[in-house]
């Protein structure tokens, strides 16, 4: 009896005490701070890209407020996983939505973004995404900004180097079954067939898969003279180890994916040769994209990815707009984005040379990448269109 | 007394759910607006599980007919409850047809089954693009009005939903308390018996498998306007298992048991976010120390901790 009264009265001060931490105030805004969080994949199949997102935004956050902050304001940015569950990142983004935030960065996977983007579009706030799929800026949203180029604009660079570069006749085509996959899918077949080339594989695959042995064997099978593989990160270097194991010598191009910098070490030898266009590439020979890849392994002691300069720019893009406009204003920060060119001669932090068109669809320089030795090199850079 | 006893448990439980989200932001009111969905998809699950001792890994595929349901018929500019109604009867009639697996197999071979099924819905959401959207799902589902309220906001929606699964508890519980709830007990307890005493096993079974399918549909009606986005990713087998751990970790068997668990499974990693990167790892070893410590789920744990004062009094009066 008198360990149970002292464990009743615990348990009542307990919940006393859960019902006030409830009902406190979200969260305490300091009049010099700005709150831009950071909502993406830290675990789950999306935590490879959203982490990287996550680190290379940190990075950018740091170097701001050691500079001043924006407009004397210091950024304040939280992380939140969304396990690479689109139902909850909708739930951490209305979370940092109540909280106040000014911007939402995140998130990177294309199916969470197509929910969560109804949340900032619904309430006014700006979202930096570093989702690619094509439907993500086709849908009218005012307040949604890529941070790479969706995969309507990688394609015809894609269908060039196939038809002219290349000069085949029969491709086959390995996806995956997402909004990613499916959206890159849709657009690349449609074009390549435009173009007179013969699609005479298309091989849909699952995310997450893990034996691509049977895509493969087809793929082979069909006679293709090269093979157009738009899949996740993971199943990339499981695509290539199996591609190798086969002998499958055909060249294998990807966008964005197939030469990255976490599926050459998954892959190991298996990714040597591969080839991909990207819109961005820690391999770029460009001096400031070298620098923030050096930046970057010092602080983190890992390589990252194209993630990793999507959420650096993203966060001085931010800076950038809201110092041009000259106050925090949601609106007038999506007003200025759209239709927008940041110069990175002038905006150093872009690293390359930014523009924004009126659905926050992103152009600039890209690249044609091979996997030599390890390393992705740039064997080609295209133009912005 | 002891009904009393629960009559006003019940009563402190909704009155706290009533003042739960005011003073709140959206994010609170859409996160308790998650725990009913899944509670009410949850209950289901235990009645077919829990009560009629049947296993089942597609719940997440009926929540995904009630979801898909009801945001072609709003879509349509029809009525929220015609959608719902439309999802309930159409899943009451999949699971019935579920259920005659259920007659012939038993324990891994129907969880085999009725995984197979959740991965047949799968792929049919997923291909038959001109009804479900495929890949890319169906976006902007209106929510309902109750005549001239709106539910848009999302604190009227949480009241909505608050509603509907206040409702379905009630009714989920006149069924167990009913001579078909006893029925469905003696089923899991000792089939061969129950058949002895005169039950209808087939009859029993198929009807577990309809109504908590039914339950599941309901489940996918709000989710529908909730997210006002599904996709056939979300309806994967990954859900039914995360349902399963639901019921499991509240309760097998008990009428509040998957209220606790999907509370556990939406509020406690929200909970726990506070410790950063560990909040999945600490989430998932409170999971692994309730199971071990307590297989009979949080009302056992409760259960037990109740107990132990009334059998010190015993061992001292002794």
């Amino acid at each position: 009896m008198r360990g149970f009264m002292p464990m009743r009265r615990a348990a009542v001060v307990a919940i006393a005490g859960a019902l006030v931490a409830w009902h406190a105030p979200a969260q305490a805004q300091n009049n010099k701070t700005v709150l831009i969080p950071c909502v993406c994949e830290l675990s789950g199949a999306g935590a490879v890209s959203g982490t990287n997102y996550r680190d290379g935004a940190h990075i950018a956050v740091n170097e701001i407020n050691a500079a001043g902050g924006i407009l004397g304001h210091k950024i304040v940015m939280h992380d939140y996983d969304t396990q690479t569950n689109p139902m909850v990142s909708r739930a951490l983004v209305q979370k940092v939505v109540d909280a106040g935030a000014y911007v939402v960065m995140g998130t990177v996977y294309s199916g969470s973004t197509d929910v969560n983007m109804l949340v900032t579009e619904h309430a006014g706030v700006p979202q930096i995404t570093g989702s690619e799929a094509p439907d993500i800026t086709q849908k009218g949203d005012p307040y949604i900004f890529r941070t790479s180029s969706g995969s309507e604009k990688d394609i015809p660079a894609l269908v060039d180097y196939f038809t002219q570069t290349l000069k085949v006749k029969k491709v086959a085509v390995e996806w995956v079954q997402n909004d990613f996959g499916k959206g890159g899918h849709d657009l690349f077949v449609q074009a390549i067939r435009k173009a007179g080339v013969q699609v005479v594989a298309d091989v849909p695959s699952e995310q997450g898969q893990v034996d691509f042995s049977p895509d493969v064997a087809k793929i082979k099978q069909s006679g293709a003279q090269a093979v157009f593989v738009y899949v996740n990160e993971e199943e990339a270097a499981r695509f290539l180890k199996e591609a190798k194991k086969q002998a499958l010598t055909v060249p294998l191009v990807g966008d964005v994916t197939l030469t990255d910098q976490k599926v050459i070490e998954l892959a190991g030898p298996a990714a040597e040769g591969a080839i991909a266009h990207v819109g961005l590439t820690v391999s770029a020979p460009v001096p400031s994209i070298q620098e923030f890849v050096a930046k970057f392994r010092k602080i983190y002691h890992h390589n990252t990815d194209h993630n990793g300069i999507k959420g650096y720019i993203g966060v001085y893009a931010i800076k950038y707009v809201t110092e041009m406009i000259g106050t925090f204003d949601r609106k007038a920060f999506a007003a200025k984005m759209h239709g927008l060119t940041l110069d990175a001669k002038k905006y150093p932090g872009m690293l390359l040379t930014t523009s924004w068109d009126k659905t926050g669809e992103l152009s600039r320089e890209s690249f044609m990448t091979q996997v030599k030795g390890g390393k992705a090199v740039v064997i080609a850079t295209i133009p912005a269109n | 007394m002891r009904g009393h006893r629960e009559a006003i448990g019940v009563a402190v439980v909704v009155a706290a759910l009533i003042v739960a989200p005011l003073g709140q932001g959206n994010y609170i009111a859409y996160l308790l607006c998650s725990w009913l969905m899944l509670a009410i998809a949850a209950m289901g699950l235990n009645l077919t599980l829990g009560y009629a001792g049947r296993i089942s890994l597609a719940q997440a595929s009926f929540i995904g007919i009630g979801a898909y349901a009801t945001s072609i018929v709003t879509l349509a500019h029809y009525p929220w409850v015609l959608g719902m109604a439309v999802g309930v009867v159409l899943c009451f009639v999949v699971g019935l047809l579920l259920g005659f697996p259920a007659l012939r197999v038993r324990g891994h071979y129907l969880a085999f089954v009725t995984l197979a099924f959740n991965s047949l819905f799968f792929l049919v959401a997923r291909n038959e693009d001109w009804l479900t959207g495929g890949t890319y799902g169906l976006s902007g589902m209106p929510r309902p009005r109750i005549g001239p309220v709106s539910t848009s906001g999302q604190l009227a929606f949480y009241y909505f939903t608050l509603a509907v699964a206040l409702l379905a508890a009630v009714v989920l519980r006149l069924i167990v308390r009913s001579p078909w709830g006893r029925a469905f007990k003696a089923l899991r307890e000792n089939e061969v018996r129950a058949e002895s005493l005169g039950l209808d096993v087939r009859r029993l079974t198929l009807l577990a498998f309809a109504i908590g399918s039914a339950y599941g549909g309901l489940a996918g009606a709000i989710e529908a306007p909730l997210v006002q986005y599904i996709d056939p990713g979300s309806f994967d087998v990954v859900q039914s298992l995360s349902l399963l751990l639901m019921v499991v970790v509240g309760g097998l068997g008990e009428f509040w048991g998957p209220v606790l668990g999907s509370a556990v499974a939406v509020l406690l990693p929200e909970a726990l976010r506070v410790t950063a990167a560990y909040y999945l790892m600490l989430y998932a070893i409170a999971v692994i120390l309730l199971m071990t410590r307590c297989p009979g789920g949080l009302i056992g744990l409760a259960r037990r901790i109740a107990a132990r004062p009334a059998r010190r009094r015993g061992a001292a009066v002794s």
